[in-house]
């Protein structure tokens, strides 16, 4: 594939794969394609990953600055808000948001530890420590 | 140990919308020739509803889609095909062990699925987004073969990455929804469904007494676009006007909302019907419709672009889509009236 396919997305991942589009000619025919995506499209995704990615970023400057803890990180790495965090995790809404406090956070127990690890798809670990 | 080996001999098609594609391979599969705009208006796949309140990936809820597994289930019931559907199962070993017995019956089944852990996917679509459907139709040792209709070719998961997506937590979790074809006798008439499929899809696009769903939802949200700059300035104004256009071009849907696919719809229909006027009518209606769409969108991926300086006012794309919301609307009442 050439460099500058998808010249609007800033990962190079992005934008691979061929999908099935569908458009209407002006002879009243409905037309089937297998191509990529306009670039109006690619630059509304774009703008999603833009700003989940300065969420991220800045969720890591918090934590680092020891403001919150790194549930938050990992809560926005995961694109979740705490809501579904809760959901996936099986932690009660109020209960989520009270472990973002980082003195709460450190004297957790291993079982709910556990559960956040199993949410994020990580080691307790990895949870405690940040990259 | 040894490995086991079933692979169906199932024929993997690339489709717009994942749920109507996965049913159409489906059919095709029984051995009904039933293509994927034809699935999708039958099982009523158009859809509009716009929840303000409710917040998914830090926007307003905008979908254009009906709720998840409608497609399949509706298409079977208004054809008359006996099927299984499986809405929950509380334990995922189950879950898992009821697919491998299936594919060893030889019974390629689609299930529900959340997208942002399947490892296949292309990964700027990885967000939660829990309605995406896929069929398996083989087991290979520990690998499962997937037809996943966004997908160009078939692929490939293994049994962890299958039931971690299978039990996807979050809003609509798809606790291991299942379903497939038991049994479908040949010559079926498929005048009848789509008649009930036409009439259902313009209850829901303009009968329900609701404001936020159909065409009312559609201009609510016209007239809100208005206020957001105001409301929550430049930048979340953006990002919500994103939204929109995500929904609508991004997520599988075969570009304008599905707009594209109803109109290959009724336009199929028409040809079955002998050429009917009326139906021929409204399909070009609706293709101008989707065409509509399409430059909403490239005006509004301009102010998406330049999020805190917008090139275009706000209020025009709400007059915009008000337009879009008029011609849509003229094509249920006409599909409202049409005597099939």
């Amino acid at each position: 594939m050439e460099e500058n396919q998808n010249p609007v997305y800033k990962n190079k991942d992005y934008g691979q794969s061929r999908e099935l589009l569908y458009s209407y000619e002006n002879d009243g025919q409905y037309k089937k394609t297998v191509g990529f995506h306009g670039e109006p499209d690619r630059i509304i995704l774009q703008q999603a990953w833009d700003l989940f990615g300065e969420r991220i970023e800045d969720a890591r400057k918090r934590v680092k600055a020891g403001k919150v803890s790194p549930v938050v990180y990992y809560m926005e790495k995961n694109l979740l808000d705490p809501m579904n965090l809760g959901m996936i995790a099986g932690i009660s809404l109020w209960r989520v948001k009270w472990h973002f406090r980082p003195v709460v956070f450190n004297r957790l127990q291993e079982k709910t530890l556990k559960k956040y690890a199993k949410a994020f798809n990580i080691t307790i670990d990895q949870l405690k420590n940040i990259e | 140990m040894e490995t086991t080996k079933t692979i169906i001999n199932y024929t993997h098609r690339q489709a717009g919308h994942c749920e109507s594609g996965a049913t159409s391979n489906l059919f095709k599969f029984y051995g009904l020739d039933i293509s994927e705009p034809m699935a999708f208006g039958i099982g009523n796949g158009l859809y509009f509803s716009y929840i303000p309140f409710l917040k998914i990936m830090f926007a307003p809820m905008i979908s254009f889609r009906n709720l998840p597994n409608t497609v399949f289930r509706r298409a079977t019931q208004y054809l008359g095909i006996e099927a299984t559907v499986i809405k929950k199962i509380k334990d995922p070993k189950e879950a898992m062990a009821m697919l491998d017995r299936n594919l060893e019956q030889g019974i390629p089944t689609g299930m529900q699925v959340g997208v942002f852990q399947l490892t296949f996917f292309p990964p700027e679509y990885r967000q939660h987004y829990n309605m995406h459907n896929l069929v398996a139709f083989g087991k290979e040792g520990n690998l499962y073969h997937i037809s996943d209709t966004v997908m160009e070719f078939p692929q490939v998961l293994t049994y962890d990455d299958l039931l971690r997506v299978r039990y996807a937590g979050g809003a609509f979790a798809p606790q291991g929804k299942m379903y497939w074809i038991n049994n479908l006798k040949p010559g079926i008439d498929i005048k009848p469904a789509i008649i009930k499929g036409i009439k259902k899809t313009v209850y829901e696009m303009i009968g329900i007494p609701f404001p936020l769903i159909g065409v009312k939802g559609l201009k609510w949200m016209a007239r809100d676009l208005k206020k957001w700059p105001k409301k929550h300035g430049n930048e979340k104004a953006s990002f919500y006007l994103g939204q929109i256009l995500r929904m609508a071009e991004d997520f599988g849907t075969g570009g304008a909302g599905f707009r594209y696919i109803y109109g290959a719809f009724l336009k199929e229909a028409g040809e079955l019907f002998g050429n009917h006027s009326e139906l021929l009518e409204a399909a070009d209606i609706m293709g101008k419709t989707a065409n509509k769409w399409r430059e909403f969108t490239y005006i509004g991926a301009r102010n998406c672009k330049n999020r805190s300086k917008p090139e275009e006012d706000y209020s025009m794309l709400s007059e915009m889509l008000m337009g879009i919301a008029q011609s849509e609307e003229v094509v249920y009442r006409k599909l409202e009236k049409i005597k099939l």
